[in-house]
């Protein structure tokens, strides 16, 4: 009988005994310089993400046809829930999750198979990608398998983690930040081919510059949307808590903002060969460090993904990765030691140097502060959490620095800075950053790290300023164009460098929906009579009545809420508490508006008793900050623009490398 | 070799700056991490670790764990005041919350609340429930506290 369990288990091992032959294969090949072999390896990369769909395919078609034979059908969906929760119940718990992860990995790994350039690089990093997917598709085999067949399925299921049925935007999340990690393993294994075949130059990351923007971009988009998850779903008017989950996807997305920025420095200046080498590694094996703290129960959280068996799993594979890239990195440390020296600290690498250091020493106390009460429980077996102000005394200050140096860095040249310019350079933008100072104190402002972010943000915006007029000005005085129409063209031939200075601007706008929404913040719980106008924050609050509704594998009970501004009701607002299926823990769901200044955020406090003529709720304001959301935006629209084909190809240097696919 | 050792020696002083700054950096980094990580440690501890040792953690930020004492709720809809209180079957205190009681709060359930002591009063300012199938607030008052402290982690 053949079960889609069964055909599910069997799609995944002949994905991993044929990911064992490409990698074989692949070493092979390059060993021995054969060509055959080589090939043979590249297109078993595409067969494996074949094999891989069909036990995705197969995992979806069992959860739309709730097919309650396969273990992960019965422990994770459920009969009467709307088809999209069923789709994305794929990704709604651990094996799913593994499996997700391992697909995009064999996707990534057929895309290189077939788009990369044939280079002496190619068949050593499509092995380190196949010895990857080996990994997670063991993982996904033997220790997590989603397809096995159960004897004696239930009738029905108890439905996905109702957290994330409780919104759309667990749809893209999770899709997004495997989507980053996956991206950032791309130039982890050119990193460690560059190594193996004694070619630790700038070809390697010249080769994957695009695919590691695209795995930063991801991350970050992964980043923001996580963040307005937490705000919409959790119903503390929130969106970061520096909670364990959250902090172990940051850490890579530090050390992956750290290398985008020092591979320039390689790449113009020849220098921190070895320091993007460890960032790379450092930043693929925080990932695995990552999953197995979250997934092994280790740290608690209030995600409370839980214990699963893949702890173990990530924790040996993060071990040997990093003793593996870390001895390579040793091995060839003469090939690797930087022969240049930083001329001038004042410079372009200078400030890219600066910004580094500071990433990475938010990376080490962010992951201190994760995996503190791990010491301090095996040292005096005292529970302990570290709390949020411990992140925020760490990370704030340097922020300020990272946000001063982003205002420096991009209007330094390489090599050393002509003292004249950057002084009035320094002056434009410290005018326009104690302008931004002065006016938010007008305008009440008195806390410390809101003013200085806000000036800060000015020194910025100034700083894009004196860019783009260094860049237009003189173009429009030489040729006789309008600014507009030189403009245009500097935005069309420089698409990196304009993306770039759009990513900044979205990092500012982020900067100041988070002070203005974490300074300003009022949250207060509030005792509503219905029909009673309450008066909050500017608003008046009116309970109207009790509402229950049911839907699809899902009942809410909530109130309605109008909002007043003076004798104009504005809107309703409907917070609620969801109830999934049989499952019986409650969502509270809060109901946001949405305003470009502040939000008004509503979440019922306690029970809705209909014998009550009162209902309780909790009201948080939070000052701009829909800015998180649409800084985040801008800075995909950045991303996805210096991304766009078409960008002037960066002038070739002479270097002592080979023309590409000399030896293949 | 002698150009390399040449070179080397060249920019040592240099690099000796870099490195003093690196270690100034370092260590002023390392001062403010262990400073801010004793501020924010927060304890989680049941009650009878408290009675054990007051002084430990008085006005200090902790989690306290433990079961709501049954006919010891009562919640003020006015002033939105929720007193009860928690127990860990070895000892009890008073709890004054700002807040109405969520959803699942009821008599025996597992609770984590995070704020300070003030004498003998818990003053919580973020409550938890725990509905944890794991534990069952017995029917006998017996309770098992190890049982107790891992339902509520």
């Amino acid at each position: 009988m053949l079960s889609l369990g069964v055909l599910g288990s069997a799609a995944l091992t002949l994905a991993l005994a044929l990911s064992v032959y490409a990698a074989v294969a692949g070493v092979l090949g390059a060993v021995r310089r054969d060509a055959r072999l080589q090939t043979s390896a590249r297109l078993t990369a595409i067969a494996v993400f074949l094999a891989a769909t069909t036990a995705i395919v197969v995992m979806q078609a069992a959860l739309l046809t709730d097919d309650f034979t396969v273990k992960y059908v019965a422990e994770h969906s459920r009969i009467e829930s709307p088809v999209w929760v069923k789709v994305v119940t794929l990704w709604a718990a651990l094996e799913g999750s593994v499996l997700l992860w391992a697909w995009l990995l064999t996707a990534y790994t057929a895309v290189l198979a077939l788009t990369a350039p044939n280079t002496i690089l190619r068949p050593w990093a499509l092995v380190v990608m196949n010895v990857v997917a080996i990994f997670f598709l063991s993982v996904v085999t033997f220790a997590a398998n989603p397809f096995i067949v159960l004897a004696s399925p239930p009738l029905d299921g108890p439905g996905a983690n109702p957290l994330l049925q409780n919104h759309w935007m667990m749809a893209v999340h999770p899709v997004l930040m495997y989507l980053g990690f996956v991206g950032l393993t791309v130039p982890f294994a050119f990193a460690m081919a560059a190594l193996i075949t004694r070619r630790p130059g700038t070809e390697w990351m010249r080769l994957t510059r695009r695919w590691t923007l695209l795995g930063w971009g991801f991350l970050t988009a992964a980043i923001v949307t996580g963040g307005w998850w937490s705000y919409e779903v959790l119903g503390w008017g929130g969106y970061w808590a520096w909670d364990p989950v959250e902090n172990v996807s940051i850490l890579p997305w530090f050390t992956a903002t750290a290398f985008l920025h020092s591979i320039q420095v390689q790449e113009r200046r020849r220098m921190l060969k070895s320091w993007n080498l460890l960032l790379i590694v450092l930043t693929f094996s925080l990932t695995l460090l990552g999953t197995f703290l979250i997934r092994s129960g280790v740290v608690s959280s209030v995600h409370a993904f839980g214990d699963g068996p893949v702890g173990p799993y990530f924790l040996t594979f993060f071990v040997i990765v990093a003793l593996a890239s870390i001895s390579l990195v040793v091995w060839r440390w003469d090939q690797i030691r930087d022969r240049a020296d930083l001329d001038a600290v004042v410079s372009r690498e200078g400030a890219f140097i600066g910004v580094n250091v500071l990433f990475l020493a938010m990376a080490f106390a962010v992951l201190l502060g994760t995996v503190f009460p791990l010491f301090v429980e095996a040292t005096t077996g005292a529970r302990v959490t570290v709390g949020a102000p411990f992140f925020d005394a760490i990370t704030l200050p340097v922020w300020m620095v990272v946000l001063l140096l982003m205002g420096v860095g991009p209007l330094l040249p390489w090599r050393r800075a002509e003292t004249q310019t950057l002084r009035k350079n320094l002056l434009f933008m410290t005018a326009a950053l104690v302008l931004a100072v002065v006016i938010a104190f007008a305008f009440g402002m008195r806390k410390p790290y809101p003013l200085l972010t806000l000036g800060l943000a000015g020194w910025n915006l100034a700083s894009v300023g004196l860019l783009l007029a260094g860049a237009i000005v003189p173009r429009a005085r030489i040729t006789g164009r309008s600014l507009g129409e030189v403009f245009t063209r500097y935005a069309f031939e420089h698409k990196r460098r304009v993306g770039s200075m759009v990513v900044h601007l979205g990092v500012i706008v982020i900067a100041i929906g988070i002070v203005g929404s974490g300074g300003y913040r009022v949250d207060q719980q509030l005792r509503l009579a219905y029909g009673e106008r309450v008066p909050y924050q500017g608003y008046e609050l009116q309970a109207l009545r009790p509402f229950a509704e049911q839907e699809a594998g899902r009942a809410s009970v909530g109130v309605e809420v109008a909002v007043w501004r003076g004798e104009r009701q504005i809107t309703v607002l409907t917070p609620r508490i969801n109830r999934f299926g049989t499952n019986q823990m409650t969502v509270p769901t809060p109901s946001v508006h949405y305003t470009a200044g502040h939000d008004l955020y509503l979440a019922l406090a306690g029970a809705v008793d209909p014998a009550q003529d009162f209902v309780i709720i909790r009201a948080v304001t939070s000052p701009l900050i829909t800015w998180i959301w649409f800084g985040g935006a801008i800075i995909v629209l950045g991303t996805t623009y210096a991304l766009s084909p078409g960008d002037r190809p960066l002038r070739r240097r002479v270097s002592a490398e080979a023309p590409a696919g000399a030896e293949a | 070799m002698k150009r390399r050792v040449a070179r080397r020696l060249g920019i040592a002083p240099r690099r000796v700056v870099y490195a003093l700054l690196g270690i100034g950096v370092l260590g002023v980094a390392g001062f403010m991490i262990s400073q801010a990580l004793n501020t924010a440690l927060v304890y989680f501890i049941l009650p009878n670790e408290y009675a054990q040792q007051p002084d430990q953690f008085e006005n200090r930020r902790i989690r306290l764990g433990g079961l709501v004492a049954p006919e010891s709720v009562a919640f003020n809809d006015q002033d939105l005041q929720l007193t009860f209180l928690v127990t860990d079957g070895i000892q009890s205190y008073r709890v004054e919350h700002v807040g109405a009681p969520p959803e699942l709060f009821r008599e025996n359930a597992g609770v984590v609340i995070e704020g300070s002591f003030d004498a003998d009063v818990f003053v919580s300012d973020n409550l938890l429930i725990k509905h944890s199938e794991v534990y069952e607030a017995p029917e006998d008052g017996h309770i098992d506290i190890e049982e107790l402290r891992r339902s509520l982690q």
